[in-house]
């Protein structure tokens, strides 16, 4: 079959073109890939949860209580929009684990007699559940069983009630309520020293006295139910048994850290796909716009001969479908891969039984459409001026590009650049939007380098710049029930230790107005060094007042409170008591919703006689094993921590997670550069190649006409490095406002050596591009080009 | 009016303004013109005398200020753009000072541009022979001289049959030698096929291979005169 000849040219100006369209399918490929793997891991993520969370029952609401009787569950059941009820027996118990320098610690959780509970049921990957005639037996989350190599058979050491037991390990299982397994308070997980372990009920309650009790309790919600509501009678039943107040999932530790990963990721996914679209969109354009002008006068002889506008509309947006297919399609494939590496990452991270990168049509489909309009959109301005040429165009002679003094010249950098000089600032000053767009395309690059970077630098200025200023200690001693103050002393003394200071956290409800949160209340001693308080981003030292409370900015925010105003802080156990202190002043902190005072103001709280829950402690160096090993040997102490240890575990596993983010996201700005700086370099010796090859007539040397055709694109890529950089810390900023406020406000903080990485790769890519193009001015035909018309 | 049917092309007081900036520039004032089937008309004039204006109105390029044109007595003053993409498509064959060809198509595929979107066109192939380029099928035009790419240009203007072929300069961008070549080709076509033939010059000599010629000057038709004796275009010197 013979092809029309318009589709003949249609091919033969894509096979000159394959350079630019190439370089254009690319970086649409990349739009597609980041849009598919990044909205697809969120849909992944977010139906694996759903499904989790409904074929598992996960709970609606999660209250704890010192001791309740087991009958209050039944009076709970009948609170209206309350489905289902589960009371259980919740301890942390300490794992000796052999070979391990520290004991791991464990959330021991009961599981009914029947084995598989009401609420938050457990997926076995191995084995079964414990049964209720052995009192030896024990599930094991996967995540430690994993990290230990546990497997169904194998035995681990628990301390339960003051007693050492081997249990024996019957089941790996995997737990909706501990996607993300993490130790309460601590600041990363770490599945080597964190499990959880669920036994049966009743050899659960003879080891801890909790016969006919329970001191947990899970409800799942009826359809269409009030949380609130819920919320407030559960908390009204529970009071008189110690609980420090129900939550619903939204406050679940689990739930609550996968939320906040999901919405990060829902803003990446919105904002990533969006930078290759409009640079693709912009070069499509740029390109089009060129091959049209080219073909000026083919295309009003084309409708001299009987072309219909429709026609020769079509033609040139058959170029943009022959971008889009194969951009797409590659962009379909690699989105598939990336994303099966993203959630690859996520499977690390959270424990969900079935978690597998899943690509929808819809999906697809919505990826080809938003690609589809980007590529026409950026097409459609450039055709329109071929629809519209009249035809009568085609027997004039093309008139020579208007140039003019520009604003570059006006200033005097004209006279100082001399002719070379002039001939790039006047190109740069005829396409004043083009070099704007260009520099854009640019900078949105640099930025997605800086975006997908500074994460790590933040942490690292958290880690370094806030954390090790805020907490000076070496060790951090906390024990199972608050101690008298001379343990305080006592420690002070110890052998290696060179200083000891108390601290009291005791969880509180803060209310002023209708405005409620729970915080806790720290008090540290009023002349403390182990403790500071730290402005964001390790600023100034904030002190402490000998009267009233310092809130966590954030905190303050929330409550609506100005310095000099009176909150209540109602104590969530105990006997539950209240207190009306003025609020001295804020502290602007990076994570959580703290209240300080000093230990006395605590004391006075609790009404007892300053009691400490943990001790701080600066230890002689070299000395540090053998103070932390005395320590945990002491059964009041319930968890020694070396922050450094905590930091440097964050530290490592942020890195191979960042590395391959890095990876991905300097290899795809890349490709942005590479194509937007080749695209103009194309076109600049296209459409000046008469010109050039004139001057190497003349007697210019090759790298002086290299010169002329790349001076442009320098400046280019000189503006767009500055707009770059700020522009990727102007995303994190708003990437940062995503983030759950509540529990997170890092600065947003870019290393220098970030800054310059981005950099250095804009310049290289572009470099690369250059020299690509440069190639083809080396063969630049003399003779040939000054022969052609243009 | 209707225009006499043996009649092609015919315009009545036609008038075009253009805008430039503040001023209106006239570039045709009340001409009278007809063209006959069969017929081969020269006109001449200096340059901004109006030809070309004349004839991208005649060509349904573009569109009077005032005045009527008809073709085979279809009026087509008004048209919109839709219908006269149309007569141009069917009817009218266009040869361009600078050929206009398209540098990515080979001679045929050139000519197959127009034959591909015709209702009864001749041959890529036979059209190519009836210029004399019937060994130059597969030459993309950066291969071929001004002369046959002129020829090339002329083969894909007939290759439609078309009622009416309008030449603007077709020799403008050549030499002597081969301008007489191009004009042999026209002159064959207008022979064999009778197809009603306007070819616009500057170039004076070029009118005695006319059967009329109308000399325009300001925008008006200065004067208009037939040959008795049509001079073979192989004859032409200048």
């Amino acid at each position: 079959m013979r092809l029309p000849a318009l589709t003949r040219k249609l091919l033969r100006d894509v096979a000159r073109l394959k350079g630019q369209i190439v370089t254009i399918a690319i970086v649409l490929a990349g739009g597609v890939a980041c849009f598919i793997a990044l909205r697809g891991t969120c849909d992944s993520l977010e139906r694996a949860r759903a499904a989790y969370y409904d074929e598992y029952r996960f709970a609606d609401v999660f209250a704890r209580v010192e001791r309740a009787p087991e009958e209050l569950a039944r009076r709970i059941e009948r609170l209206p929009g309350v489905g289902v009820v589960q009371t259980r027996i919740s301890e942390e118990v300490t794992l000796p684990m052999e070979g391990l320098g520290r004991p791991a610690y464990a959330r021991l959780l009961s599981l009914p007699a029947s084995g598989e509970p009401e609420t938050n049921a457990l997926r076995v990957i191995a084995g079964r559940l414990p049964r209720g005639e052995r009192d030896d037996e024990v599930a094991v989350l996967e995540s430690f069983a994993a990290a230990h190599g546990l497997c169904p058979g194998d035995h681990v050491p628990v301390v339960l009630g003051g007693n050492l037991r081997r249990m024996r390990v019957v089941g790996v299982v995997l737990s909706p309520e501990f996607v993300y397994a993490i130790r309460p308070g601590a600041l990363i997980n770490d599945p080597q020293r964190y499990a959880v372990l669920w036994m049966d009920r009743s050899a659960l309650a003879s080891a801890f006295q909790l016969g006919g009790a329970f001191n947990d309790v899970t409800l799942r919600l009826q359809p269409g139910a009030s949380e609130g509501e819920v919320l407030d009678g559960v908390d009204r039943m529970l009071a008189p048994y110690g609980s420090d107040g129900a939550v619903g999932r939204a406050h679940q530790i689990s739930n609550q850290i996968l939320t906040s990963e999901l919405s990060q990721l829902e803003g990446i996914a919105g904002m990533v796909p969006l930078v290759f679209l409009g640079v693709a969109a912009f070069l499509m354009n740029m390109v089009l716009g060129r091959v049209i002008t080219l073909q000026r006068a083919e295309i009003a002889a084309l409708k001299a001969i009987g072309y219909t506008n429709f026609e020769v509309g079509r033609h040139y947006l058959g170029l943009v479908s022959i971008v889009m297919l194969p951009g797409a399609l590659v962009g379909v494939w690699g989105g598939w891969m990336l994303g099966r590496v993203i959630v690859g990452l996520y499977t690390d991270l959270f424990m969900f039984p079935d978690l597998a990168f899943a690509m929808s049509p819809a999906l697809v489909a919505s990826a080809l459409l938003i690609s589809g309009s980007a590529a026409v959109a950026g097409a459609l301005l450039a055709v329109r001026k071929a629809v519209r040429l009249p035809p009568a165009e085609a027997m004039r002679p093309p008139s020579p590009t208007r140039y003019a003094r520009g604003v570059l010249d006006r200033i005097g950098l004209g006279a100082l650049a001399g002719p070379s000089g002039k001939m790039v600032l006047r190109e740069v000053a005829r396409r004043p939007l083009r070099t704007a767009l260009s520099s854009l395309g640019i900078a949105g690059a640099i930025a997605l380098i800086i975006l997908g970077h500074f994460g790590l630098d933040s942490l690292e200025s958290y880690l370094e710049g806030t954390l090790r200023r805020e907490q000076r200690q070496d060790l951090a001693v906390a024990f199972v029930h608050p101690v008298s103050p001379r343990v305080v002393g006592e420690l002070a003394r110890a052998p290696g230790v060179v200083a000891a200071e108390g601290v009291r956290a005791v969880p509180v409800r803060a209310r002023h107005g209708h405005l409620m949160r729970d915080s806790v209340v720290m008090g540290l001693p009023p002349d403390g060094t182990l403790r500071k308080l730290v402005t964001r981003g390790g600023g100034h030292d904030v002190p402490l007042p000998d009267d009233g409370v310092l809130l966590t900015q954030t905190l303050g925010e929330i409550l609506g409170v100005q310095v000099g105003d009176r909150i209540d802080l109602e104590v969530r156990e105990g006997d539950r008591r209240l207190v009306r202190p003025v609020v001295v002043g804020f502290v602007d902190e990076s994570v959580g919703l703290t209240i300080y005072a000093t230990l006395d103001l605590v004391a006075e709280l609790e009404d007892d006689l300053g009691a400490v829950s943990s001790v701080l402690l600066r230890v002689e160096p070299g000395r540090l094993a053998a103070v932390e090993d005395r320590l945990r040997r002491s059964p009041f102490v319930i968890d020694v921590s070396d922050l450094r240890d905590d930091i440097q575990r964050m530290r490592d596993l942020n890195a191979s997670v960042m590395d391959i983010w890095t990876a991905i996201s300097v290899s795809l700005s890349a490709s942005i550069i590479f194509g937007v700086v080749y695209n103009n370099a194309r076109i600049s010796l296209e459409s000046r190649s008469r010109e050039l090859a004139t001057l190497r007539v003349l007697g210019l040397t090759r790298r002086e006409i290299s010169v002329i055709l790349t001076g442009g694109l320098a400046l280019e890529v000189a503006l767009a490095i500055p707009l770059g950089l700020w522009l990727g810390r102007a995303w994190g900023a708003l990437f940062m406002r995503n983030v759950d406020q509540e529990t997170f406000r890092w600065a947003v903080v870019i290393a220098a050596r970030t800054y310059t990485g981005a950099a250095a790769v804009a310049l290289l890519a572009a470099a690369a591009s250059a020299l690509w193009v440069r190639r083809s001015l080396d063969r630049l035909d003399l003779i040939g080009v000054l022969k052609t018309r243009e | 009016m209707e225009a006499a049917p043996s009649l092609v092309l015919a315009c009545r007081d036609l008038r075009k303004v253009y805008r430039m900036g503040e001023v209106d520039v006239v570039a045709l004032d009340g001409v009278d013109f007809a063209l006959g089937r069969g017929e081969l008309l020269v006109l001449v004039g200096v340059s901004g005398s109006g030809k070309s204006t004349l004839l991208n109105i005649l060509g349904g390029l573009d569109v009077p200020s005032d005045g009527r044109v008809f073709f085979e007595g279809t009026e087509l003053t008004g048209a919109d753009d839709e219908l006269l993409t149309r007569y141009r498509r069917k009817h009218v064959g266009f040869v361009f000072q600078f050929y206009n060809l398209v540098s990515s198509l080979t001679a045929r595929e050139n000519v197959a541009l127009v034959t591909d979107i015709a209702d009864d066109p001749l041959e890529p192939e036979e059209a190519l022979s009836l210029v004399g380029l019937g060994d130059r099928l597969d030459h993309f035009p950066a291969q071929l001289s001004g002369g046959e790419q002129q020829r090339v240009a002329i083969a894909r203007a007939v290759a439609k049959r078309p009622s009416v072929l309008l030449c603007d300069e077709p020799t403008g961008a050549l030499d002597f030698k081969t301008g007489i070549l191009v004009l042999d080709v026209i002159e064959r076509v207008n022979r064999e096929l009778r197809t009603a033939t306007a070819v616009i010059t500057h170039n004076a000599p070029i009118a005695e291979m006319a059967d009329r010629v109308v000399t325009l000057s300001d925008g008006r038709v200065q004067s208009e005169r037939r040959v008795e004796h049509r001079a073979p275009a192989s004859s032409l010197r200048w």
